[in-house]
This record gives structure tokens, C-alpha cells and sequence, in this order.
């Protein structure tokens, strides 16, 4: 059985992938930081529907707890590795750039960016062996587009853009793909202050996207269907933005 | 361990690792351009060598093989410390 880890595996898009990935037959690997609780409802949720899943917790920007979370798991699955990861986890701290204090760039460099590095340099040496890997991250309209009050977060999802592109082409001889998708209004409590009615207007396909949408797509990726897919950013935002 | 023993275990791994026949492994052949590994592909060398020889392999020191005879040599002179 092949071991996918989700990281952020218990917010509103990590969750759904995390259901999806345990669907389709991976041992998911639900990673939490702060929140035990709706980790472990994530969970119960796949155990109940006869799905593999555990938890695993760390912070994303601190490189040694990863890699000890990480060889623990090791320990106990020596003769497996994880061969998917799907870097979900990130924050967004937003505010216009004249009035953005360095810790509120820092931070979110760190976490969305810096943890891009933190974790696929403890998976990729496996993955590298073992011949086979998918790395999917998700990162945003605002990595591609640019978003005002967001400077911060589009700089870091489009270094993580920049980052799975240049190694899709270190990597693809091994068969290991590097992608990333790019969701637009999904609904979720990361945009539940914000006006559905108005901005559906914006959206050709008129209305948000549901969590479960982005799941099908990260799951595609993971899968040996998509191995001539590598170094792609794939929006998925209702045709908002192509 | 002999030098001829390095070698026979070493040609061992890389042919069946990366599918090359035994007379490409010349000493003097080049790795990249004669036996078509890459960078990438060292990952693969340096686990099997700290594996099967128990030397721990850096990535500055892995960069300084550029033929086989450098892999023997290297691998020849870590083992007998």
C-alpha cells in the first residue's frame, strides 16, 4: 500500500484530500500542527468507511521536527516509504504592502514557502530510490495572478510554483512528477467572510468550488494515470482566471 | 578488501542498478557522458555504498567522481580507515 502524506490534513481543502487519497487507496498520512482534535475527526471519518489513514504532527517551518516526525515513521514502516506528499498546509496574513510589518512577510514566507523545502528534502531521497513519487502542491490564484493585500502570500505560492517546476525537471527521471494546483473561491472557512453572492458574479461557472473538487484533481495527480503530467500548475477556480 | 574486490562489487550494483552492460565499465569510462549517470543518479551509488561498504558519502565529495575509477578509488581508500 503506498503512503501519502497531507499536510494541514485537517483544514477544509486538506481534509477532503485526505478522504479522497484514503478512496483511492493510499495509507493517508494526516498531518496536523496545533489542531489534534480535527485531525483526528479527519480520522475516524476514514477509519469508519474502511479507509488507512494516521496522524502525524509537526511544524511545517521547523525543518528537525519534520525530519524526526518523519524517521520515526520510518522506523516503524522500515520496509515502506511515502511516496506521495501534498503540500497543503499554509497561512495567509493579509494587508496591504504599505502597511505590512516584516514578521507578517517572514512568517508567511515561511510557512508557505520555506516548508516546501523543509519537506520534500526529508521525502524525495526515498522517493528518488524507490523510482517513483508525486509531489502536489496547492497554491493559489493569488501565486499566479497576484492579489492585492497579498503580497506576502503571492510571492510565496509563486516561489512554491518556481520550486515544483525546476524540480519536476531534476526528478523526472525517476519517475517522480512535481505539480501544483491552484484553486480559486473554494468554500471553505478561509473565505467564509467573504461575499458568495457578489463574487459568484465574477465566476464563469458561477458559484464557489466545493473542497471535494480540489480532491478529485490533487488525486489524479497521485495517481499512475498522471505520469506524463510534471512541472504543471493547474487551476481549478471555475474558469476565473485562465 | 582489495581494490579487485571494490570492483567486482561495485560493476555488481551498477549493472544491475542502472542496466549497463560489463564491458562499458572500463575504468576510465566517464560516468555522466559514457555511462549516462547523473547527478541524480549518485543518490542511488551513495546509499548502496554506505549500505553494502558502510561509508558515509557527501554530496561535495560525490561531486568530485567524474570516472569509474574515481568511484573505485574513492570507495577503495574510505574503507580501509
Amino acid at each position: 500500500m503506498k503512503n501519502a502524506l497531507v499536510t494541514g490534513g485537517s483544514g477544509g481543502i486538506g481534509s477532503a484530500i485526505c478522504k479522497k487519497l484514503a478512496d483511492s487507496g493510499f495509507n493517508v498520512l494526516i498531518h496536523y500542527n496545533s489542531n489534534k482534535e480535527a485531525a483526528s475527526r479527519v480520522l475516524s471519518e476514514i477509519s469508519t468507511t474502511g479507509g488507512n489513514a494516521g496522524l502525524m504532527q509537526f511544524d511545517i517551518t521547523k525543518g528537525e521536527e519534520i525530519s524526526n516526525a518523519i524517521e520515526m515513521w520510518k522506523q516503524d514502516n522500515p520496509d515502506n516509504y511515502i511516496s506521495v506528499v501534498v503540500n497543503n498546509a499554509g497561512i495567509s496574513k493579509d494587508v496591504l504592502m504599505v502597511w505590512m510589518e516584516e514578521n507578517d512577510w517572514n512568517s508567511v514566507i515561511e510557512t508557505n514557502l520555506k516548508s516546501f523545502y523543509n519537506i520534500t528534502t526529508c521525502l524525495l531521497k526515498d522517493m528518488i530510490l524507490n523510482k517513483w513519487g508525486r509531489i502536489v502542491s496547492v497554491v493559489s490564484l493569488s501565486g499566479i495572478k497576484g492579489l492585492p493585500g497579498q503580497t506576502n502570500y503571492s510571492a510565496a505560492k509563486a516561489g512554491v510554483i518556481g520550486a515544483s517546476k525546476a524540480l519536476a525537471q531534476e526528478v523526472g527521471k525517476k519517475n517522480i512528477t512535481v505539480n501544483a494546483v491552484a484553486p480559486g473561491y473554494i468554500r471553505t472557512d478561509m473565505v467564509s467572510g467573504l461575499d458568495e453572492k457578489q463574487l459568484k458574479k465574477l465566476i464563469p461557472v458561477n458559484r464557489f468550488g466545493k473542497p471535494e473538487e480540489v480532491a478529485d484533481l490533487v488525486s489524479f495527480l497521485t495517481s499512475d494515470e498522471a505520469a506524463y503530467i510534471t512541472g504543471e500548475v493547474i487551476n481549478i477556480n471555475g474558469g476565473l482566471y485562465t | 578488501m582489495g581494490i579487485e574486490e571494490v570492483k567486482e562489487k561495485v560493476n555488481e550494483f551498477l549493472i544491475e542498478e542502472f542496466e549497463l552492460e560489463e564491458s562499458q565499465l572500463v575504468p576510465t569510462a566517464i560516468m555522466k557522458d559514457d555511462l549516462d549517470i547523473e547527478s541524480l543518479d549518485f543518490v542511488d551509488i551513495a546509499v548502496i555504498v554506505e549500505k553494502d561498504f558502510k561509508i558515509k558519502v557527501t554530496s561535495e565529495e560525490i561531486q568530485k567522481i567524474i570516472k569509474l575509477e574515481d568511484l573505485y578509488n574513492y570507495i577503495f581508500e574510505h574503507y580501509q580507515n
